[in-house]
């Protein structure tokens, strides 16, 4: 269950390199293995969706990607590069990695002292690009998820909804090769849910590569190219969405399934 | 009527000059402490945030040492202290130095609960964005622990100022020293020491409601430097201009689920 997958065939016009590959990954946080020899590739312009219960370290997979937690062992490679390695960072340049890839965190994580569309310039001017430039494309990301007539809200004026959407124009600043979404909707409630996910409808359907770790399993069925089903560290169960939440075949992933009252 | 011009009898014209030269001296204790003291008091704050023990012991001692002994105590030691050991200060870097260490004390720790009360998730979110440690620090982490560190602050800048009167005990020639000059050569101590209260007063005063209105600019979220408001400026305009036809956005509540 553990070997080197790809994602579904689905998009066969895309380009196959990978954006990312995940081998052998490990990770134990006080002695507690919360990763277990996972592997995991995600290529140009696929989607895939991290399922499993809270603590199954979904989360902790995720993290390992922009290296926010650092494996203890295995592979990590970004956009061809190996960027860590058996529990040492061999990027040289982690600022730059970490620009390859956006993330969008659960909790938003908006900067409360600054506007929403100094939010979106903050990284960008950080990351060299001249103010004006950085500017313009602030305001057209934020156009683009629909929050341009709050641009000059501090983030505790918003609401939860728009807040989120902030924050995923503040990933797409730098232009990443990989979206990251943690439980992006988790907070938010179902109105706020069905903006925040018409905003992900919309990146998919432009090509964007995301990896989601969601609870939202209908819109993970919808979106995903490849499921993957994570749980006590290790993957169960991973294939097309139809598949792994439409006729699970480890008995592990249907009892996950069972308790959610749907399997979409 | 008459009680009260018996109350002011001291010839207060001829002591103006005197008095202009130890306001100017009460500020200048002020101002100097006060600026040495945030920068002590930050300092320490990042030493006691540090990762290496040893330098959080330093801080740790530091600010314990300081905060439990009293400020007269620290300005015989600089000022007397010091001489006989045959470190001889004059009475102004004495002075200063006191309340330099005494205020950074309790600085460093209005400071420190400050940058520990920003939330990780700050510095994660900087981190996703490829923001160095210095970036993250100065752009996202020094401006919310400032915001949460403003109170207190404010609170000890006004009670420096106070304390500079403690520096009547070495003569240091400030508000305090006058009044004492002025007293001994009038023998009327409650007059001079009304006058010399009333003058402390005016200066607190409006200093402490400044500062108040500062606080609340700044929880407001207005934009106090010149580089932001130009750039709060430049997006104004930006969004005044009509949005290209390929936004996607405006029908994002409106899109299918």
């Amino acid at each position: 269950m553990t070997g080197s997958v790809t994602a579904a065939q689905t998009k066969p016009l895309a380009p196959p390199a990978a954006v990312v590959r995940i081998g052998g990954l490990s990770k134990s946080f006080d002695g507690r293995l919360v990763l277990d020899d996972v592997h995991l590739t995600i290529e140009r312009g696929r989607i895939v969706s991290v399922i499993g219960q809270s603590g199954g370290g979904k989360t902790t997979l995720m993290r390992c990607v922009n290296l926010l937690e650092r494996p203890d062992r295995g592979t990590v490679e970004v956009a061809g590069e190996l960027v860590h390695q058996d529990g040492r960072t061999v990027c040289r340049d982690l600022a730059r990695l970490r620009r390859t890839v956006g993330m969008v965190f659960q909790r938003f994580n908006l900067f409360p002292h600054l506007t929403a569309v100094e939010n979106v310039v903050l990284a960008q001017r950080k990351a060299g690009i001249p103010e004006s430039e950085a500017l313009e494309r602030a305001v057209a990301l934020l156009r683009r998820v629909g929050v341009a007539h709050r641009a000059l809200a501090l983030p505790d004026q918003l609401s939860g909804g728009e807040q989120q959407r902030v924050a995923i124009a503040r990933a797409l600043a730098l232009k990443p090769e990989l979206l990251l979404f943690d439980e992006p909707t988790s907070s938010l409630d179902p109105e706020a849910t069905r903006e925040v996910l018409s905003v992900m409808r919309e990146l998919a359907a432009d090509g964007m590569t995301m990896l989601l770790v969601t609870h939202e399993l209908p819109f993970a069925h919808e979106v995903s190219d490849h499921v993957v089903f994570v749980d006590g560290g290790r993957i169960v169960e991973e294939g097309r969405p139809e598949d792994v939440l439409g006729a699970p075949s480890e008995a592990r992933t249907r009892e996950f399934l069972a308790s959610y009252g749907s399997a979409s | 009527m008459s009680d009260l011009a018996g109350l002011f009898e001291v010839p207060w014209s001829d002591y103006r000059p005197d008095l202009l030269d130890a306001l100017r001296r009460t500020l200048s204790y002020t101002v100097v402490s006060f600026v040495g003291a945030v920068l002590l008091g930050l300092g320490m704050a990042l030493l006691r945030l540090s990762r290496a023990w040893p330098l959080r012991a330093v801080a740790a001692v530091y600010t314990e040492l300081f905060k439990n002994i009293p400020l007269l105590a620290i300005i015989f030691l600089a000022y007397f202290g010091l001489a006989s050991a045959g470190i001889r200060l004059d009475v102004f870097t004495a002075g200063c130095l006191s309340l330099v260490v005494f205020y950074a004390a309790y600085l460093s720790e209005i400071f420190r609960s400050a940058i520990s009360g920003v939330h990780s998730g700050q510095t994660e979110a900087g981190q996703a964005l490829g923001l160095g440690r210095a970036g993250i620090f100065g752009h996202i982490v020094l401006p919310q622990a400032v915001r949460q560190a403003l109170p207190g602050t404010n609170t000890m800048l006004v009670d420096l100022l106070k304390s500079t009167s403690l520096l009547v005990t070495v003569s240091a020639a400030e508000l305090m020293s006058e009044g004492r000059l002025i007293t001994s050569a009038t023998f009327r101590a409650l007059e001079v020491y009304l006058v010399i209260s009333a003058i402390y007063f005016a200066l607190c005063y409006p200093l402490s409601q400044l500062l108040l209105l500062l606080e609340r600019k700044v929880r407001a979220g207005v934009p106090l430097s010149p580089w932001r408001r130009r750039r709060l400026r430049a997006a104004r305009a930006l969004l005044a201009q009509d949005p290209p036809a390929t936004a996607v956005g405006a029908d994002v509540k409106a899109g299918a689920v």
